[in-house]
């Protein structure tokens, strides 16, 4: 799949491919602080383990606690 | 690693120090350049994780911040400027003008001129309830109602809540409990297994590692869901448990611009590291001290929840696991015996702080009290014959053999 990650191309192999997954396929450090737009809107999070991610998705990873990584 | 101290001392290390250093160094910087433009346009959308300005986010605060979360076992934190700096981030956070906040009537006096001077000015109205008699705090509880506001061990009163329990019943009607824990901190009671909401602490105290800045902090201990907090329902559906957190960083604190400085940051990190010790210490002082003060013919009572005498002992000693913190409250038999008394002590200092590693002696009616009336006083169970003793970490038969020689001259 052709994703767009925060603005940057990027190619996942994965598929099916969860927005918990992509958490972990991008090793978001604390996930538990970072909220998660698909397509310009902000996805619920108890629905991320089953919300899939399709082909030329783009997906915002929004952090709030600060920076660090 | 799961000791206290231990997690106190080696903490997280989110970014390694290029030389390796052991200790987080202090970033005494105000803004980072952060890549390229994208990058900066990025990081101010808040999809790139990267300190921008340090009103917002530093990273020696950051570091003294996760350290409180590891602690705390919490889902967030917010490091800030003082204590009162944090009670008013979270009641601006929380609440609104129209609506409520319920609170013991036994609070720090700057809290409860905050409640009852600043923010009613703004709108928000304040109710009272007695915090040990939870009857009264349901029945005051309404719609309007955004938080239930109390602090661990009230200040000179010494009263000791079930926080359990008035957890229980503010649950029940869908509000969060806001608890001021600056004498216990984390290391005496873990606010999160009562089912406390945000816990703010002044960091000044204990947490400092002995008065060497001023701070403080807020805990989100995310056990509230804050679907059912009206200025919040919006961002918790989308955001889910970073409601608080995220109101707090990207609106609050940022726009208020409170912040903690780099440097006080690190004095503080210093100081977890021997929190522990020290309200250990601190606290095994006091009770000896409370048990002498309660020996002295010219001591008329002594106020110290690990005393038998004290009618919250069974709550303090269950809540805090057996230890009571380092404030106790004695009377004498005159205002002038008092200061006779404070005049008289040779080691014990004569200041307003607490949870100083000096034991400090205070006159609550003529100093932190003398703006309210006599008869507000008298409601705050704060009389002229009232001494507050702050008992530090030196070594207890220094302090006993000070106040044993100050009132034996009385």
């Amino acid at each position: 799949m052709e994703l767009k990650v925060n603005g940057e191309a990027k190619s996942v192999s994965a598929d099916p491919l969860s927005i918990s997954d992509l958490l972990k396929l991008f090793k978001v450090e604390m996930p538990d602080m970072v909220s998660v737009q698909l397509n310009g809107t902000f996805v619920d999070r108890p629905t991320f383990g089953v919300t899939l991610i399709k082909d030329k998705d783009e997906i915002d990873f929004l952090y709030y606690m600060g920076g660090g990584q | 690693m799961n000791g206290f101290s231990s997690k106190a001392i080696h903490g997280v290390s989110l970014k390694k120090d290029i030389h390796g250093a052991l200790r987080f160094p202090v970033y005494e910087t105000a803004a980072f350049e952060v890549g390229t433009a994208r990058d900066m346009e990025l990081v101010f959308e808040g999809k790139k994780a990267a300190h921008a300005y340090s009103r917002i986010t530093n990273p020696t605060v950051e570091d003294f911040e996760q350290k409180i979360r590891l602690l705390s076992e919490a889902f967030g934190v917010v490091a800030v400027s003082s204590g009162m700096a944090a009670i008013t981030e979270t009641i601006i956070t929380l609440a609104e003008a129209g609506s409520n906040i319920v609170t013991s009537p036994f609070l720090f006096g700057n809290t409860i001129s905050l409640f009852k001077t600043t923010l009613k000015r703004w709108g928000l109205e304040v109710r009272h309830a007695d915090m040990t008699d939870i009857s009264s705090l349901d029945k005051i509880i309404d719609e309007h109602t955004r938080l239930v506001f109390a602090e661990v061990i009230t200040n000179p009163q010494l009263e000791v809540a079930d926080f359990s329990k008035i957890s229980a019943v503010a649950a029940g009607r869908n509000v969060p409990v806001v608890l001021d824990g600056t004498l216990t901190t984390p290391a005496l009671f873990r606010s999160k297994d009562a089912g406390i909401a945000v816990e703010i602490i002044s960091s000044t105290k204990y947490m400092s590692g002995g008065a060497t800045s001023i701070g403080g902090v807020i805990i989100d201990n995310g056990v509230f869901d804050w679907r059912k907090n009206p200025s919040l329902a919006a961002d918790a559906v989308k955001i889910g448990p970073g409601a608080f957190i995220m109101r707090l960083r990207r609106e609050i604190h940022r726009n208020l611009g409170s912040c903690l400085s780099p440097h006080s940051a690190w004095l503080q990190s210093l100081g977890l590291e021997t929190l522990a010790l020290r309200i250990d210490k601190s606290s095994a002082n006091a009770l000896a001290v409370a048990r002498f003060l309660e020996s002295h013919a010219n001591v008329r009572n002594v106020n110290y929840p690990g005393l038998s005498s004290s009618r919250f002992h069974a709550t303090a000693k269950r809540q805090f696991n057996g230890k009571f913190s380092g404030l106790l409250t004695f009377e004498l038999k005159s205002k002038d015996e008092c200061f006779r008394l404070m005049d008289s002590l040779v080691m014990i200092r004569r200041a307003t702080n607490i949870n100083d590693n000096k034991t400090l002696v205070l006159h609550p009616a003529s100093t932190i009290f003398a703006d309210y009336p006599p008869s507000e006083r008298a409601r705050m169970q704060v009389n002229e014959r009232l001494i507050r003793l702050s008992v530090g970490i030196e070594d207890v038969e220094d302090i006993i053999d000070d106040i044993r020689q100050g009132l034996d001259k009385l």
